[in-house]
């Protein structure tokens, strides 16, 4: 039924990236994360699964504070991001996304040229001297995407003009060209054909080499195929934490198990 | 009977139509709706628009041809030499109109009886006294000539009338007739009246584009009459306006472009920046309580009538002006000026600009603000980078709006910027603008016929070139870029 998990792959004992203590997230009263502890690992994919409504996608927000720009959201406990506390408040929220990058959903290019797309970035935070430091960038960063081939020749023409597949890894390219070291997806192959989510889920299985990488998704085959950890959502509680191969074949929660096996969501 | 009775009849007519046809069409199937194509009440309105709508086209174009059928034949009974020295045909049928309508308030009062009309003859009664008494005044004695065509007029519209109310009401009952006629359950009523419907929108939106070119049609009549009066080629390249109502005079329209190119550019450079800050203000920065309360309050500045601003142009800004800032600086005595009625222009243009541009902005996906802030953006470099080039169609939109509005301005610049006609660089010198200059030429006691009334026409030509240019603009621009983002 489902891909088989890449039991295979060795999970070795890496640095912790992000670390979530006792973390709270309220949308005005509804209590929407409760209680959630996590510990993040560099250098490798993490997915958070779980029915719609669980949760993820919020506490996914959670992790760059973009869930600062919603006014009623109220978020308690604490996220360290290498040791450092994100929502202290010496921290710059700006500084902290650049370090945290985020993909969305939807893809979501500028109405800009596909250059000043990737370029946007590197610009704001001053990351190349001139021209042609810019232009290396921005082509690594198209090339680490997955996309340069196919818009090497029309670096000037409007981002919005691509495919839905294409807009994605342009996006993707737009967020690995600041340099992250945090990568955070929310459903990024949810609005594409499976095609463009097989170059997508290369594409992160890549990325892992650099950085670490948190993936938001609805399916568990492609959290099976894609991540090393799996994170198991359920009505605002973090269910269960483990290797995707154990997740997968051997859940030791009863509502994990169901839900893998399709029996809730 | 009147046209109003008949159309009223009309309407009767069409109402019982309406409730006759939805009962048959029950009947017709004994009150099993189900086996109906449409509901009752469709059936009903089929009749209803049968009645009337036929019956009220007849009427109102047997209204507006009438007048011009009755006055054909009248014209004729009126010989040239009856036409008084400096008056025209026009006038005398005026005359006739109005002795016609005296003779129906006198018989309506009393005054007079059908007989007594009968044997009424110019020549041995005083008609113009008699027609005094019942409150309708004549400017001279009635000639036997105009009282006979009077009558005539009177009896063909009498007959006319008649004959109209008979015709229409006739048609408005083989109308319902007809269509009861049609009633089976299979009779398609709901796509009838859905045609109906449709026809209504059509008319409707025709009426709007035949007033446009109505519009358009009486300023290029009137422009061709002045300019077989005045050379075009003065009109477009004199640099004098000096309008002398006893001839000679120069209709130069270049003075009066530059006065209202010059007065909006002062107004726009004060109003977009103002404007558009708001508009970020209000969407991007302000908390939702503030914005309740700001967004209101700008909005009020729209609802100010233009010669409030005047007011406020004539009496505060004008001389506020003049003494801290022309007089000092030896640019110029008078507090009407161009810098006044520019910027009073600009406050009133800046809800204008504040309000479309809040809403482009606010229209811009939120999934760009997240890509943006996603990146690492400030909110700053977020609406520098990311909004306002995304919003920029529609800026560019309500700014060329904005500009519209300010150069058909007229009550602003009328107190502000004073009537004088001049080709200077010195905003705060007087000078005036066309719309400005078309209302002097207008008002007060004129013929249009001399060059100095018909140049209005040439200049609200010329600015209705000049705004429909940048309305076609806004439109272009808009279109091109809208669906950026999308």
């Amino acid at each position: 039924m489902y891909d088989a998990p890449n039991l295979g792959a060795t999970v070795e004992q890496k640095d912790i990236k992000i670390s979530a203590k006792k973390v709270q997230v309220y949308y005005g009263e509804t209590h929407a994360i409760k209680d959630v502890d996590i510990e993040v690992q560099d250098k490798t994919v993490t997915a958070f699964i779980g029915p719609s409504g669980c949760g993820k996608s919020t506490f996914l927000r959670c992790l760059n504070r973009m869930n600062d720009t919603i006014d009623i959201c109220r978020v308690e406990g604490d996220i360290l991001l290498d040791g450092e506390d994100i929502y202290d408040k010496r921290v710059d929220p700006v500084q902290l996304r650049a370090k945290v990058g985020m993909v969305f959903q939807k893809p979501n290019p500028f109405p800009k040229s596909i250059y000043d797309n990737v370029a946007y970035g590197p610009r704001i935070h001053g990351l190349a001297k001139n021209k042609a430091e810019l232009d290396e960038i921005v082509e690594k960063a198209l090339r680490r995407g997955a996309i340069w081939n196919e818009v090497k020749d029309r670096l000037d023409a409007p981002g919005t003009g691509l495919s839905g597949g294409q807009q994605q890894r342009l996006c993707i390219a737009r967020a690995v060209a600041t340099e992250p070291e945090v990568l955070l997806m929310d459903e990024p192959c949810s609005a594409l054909d499976p095609i463009a989510t097989a170059q997508v889920e290369e594409l992160i299985d890549e990325l892992r080499s650099r950085y670490s990488v948190v993936i938001v998704t609805h399916s568990m085959q492609q959290a099976a195929r894609v991540s090393q950890k799996t994170a198991f959502f359920h009505l605002g509680h973090l269910v269960e934490y483990d290797d995707t191969a154990n997740i997968f074949t051997n859940p030791k929660d009863e509502r994990t198990e169901s839900y893998i096996t399709g029996r809730i969501g | 009977m009147s046209a109003g009775l008949v159309i009223l009849v009309v309407i009767a007519i069409a109402t019982a139509g309406f409730f006759i046809g939805r009962s048959r069409s029950l009947s017709a199937v004994n009150g099993n709706i189900r086996q109906l194509h449409s509901l009752p009440g469709y059936y009903g309105q089929t009749v209803f628009l049968a009645a009337a709508v036929p019956a009220l086209l007849v009427a109102f174009g047997w209204l507006l041809l009438q007048p011009i059928l009755v006055e054909s034949q009248i014209t004729n009974m009126i010989a040239p030499s009856d036409i008084a020295e400096g008056s025209s045909r026009g006038l005398v049928m005026a005359d006739v109109r109005r002795i016609a309508t005296g003779l129906d308030v006198a018989i309506a009062t009393g005054a007079l009886t059908e007989d007594q009309l009968g044997a009424l003859s110019a020549d041995q009664s005083d008609v113009r006294a008699l027609l005094g008494s019942v409150g309708v005044a004549l400017a001279s004695e009635v000639k036997e000539s105009v009282l006979v065509a009077s009558k005539t007029y009177r009896e063909m519209t009498a007959t006319l009338r008649s004959a109209m109310a008979i015709i229409v009401i006739l048609l408005s009952l083989g109308g319902a007739v007809f269509s009861l006629s049609r009633i089976k359950p299979d009779f398609r009523a709901r796509n009838v009246s859905e045609t109906a419907v449709k026809a209504l929108l059509i008319l409707s939106s025709t009426v709007a584009i035949l007033t446009t070119i109505g519009i358009i049609a009486s300023l290029l009549f009137e422009t061709a009459h002045f300019f077989r009066l005045y050379p075009a080629k003065d009109f477009l390249f004199s640099l004098t306006w000096n309008p002398q109502f006893t001839g000679g005079s120069d209709l130069g329209i270049l003075p009066l472009l530059w006065g209202t190119l010059y007065v909006s550019f002062v107004a726009l450079v004060f109003a977009v920046p103002i404007g558009l800050l708001v508009a970020i203000y209000l969407s991007e920065y302000a908390t939702r309580k503030v914005r309740s309360i700001v967004k209101p309050a700008i909005e009020i500045l729209a609802g100010i009538p233009t010669i409030v601003y005047g007011l406020f142009a004539l009496i505060t800004v004008g001389p506020l002006l003049r003494d801290y800032f022309a007089q000092p600086l030896g640019l110029g005595t008078s507090s009407s000026s161009v810098m006044t009625a520019g910027i009073v222009m600009g406050i009133m243009l800046i809800p204008f600009v504040s309000s479309l541009s809040d809403d482009v902005i606010n229209a811009v996906p939120q999934a760009m603000r997240d890509g943006s802030y996603g990146l690492g953006a400030t909110q700053s470099e977020t609406v520098k980078q990311v909004i306002l080039p995304a919003a920029l169609p529609g800026i560019v939109g309500a700014v060329l709006l904005a500009a519209s509005r300010a150069i058909g301005e007229t009550m602003i610049v009328v107190m502000g910027a004073g009537a004088a006609a001049k080709l200077d660089l010195n905003p705060f010198e007087a000078m005036t603008t066309i719309t400005v200059k078309i209302v002097s030429q207008l008002t007060g006691d004129t013929e249009f016929a001399s060059p100095e009334t018909l140049v209005a026409f040439a200049l609200g030509l010329s600015l209705f070139v000049v705004t429909l240019g940048l309305n076609v603009l806004a439109l272009y621009i808009v279109r091109k870029y809208r669906e950026q983002y999308e």
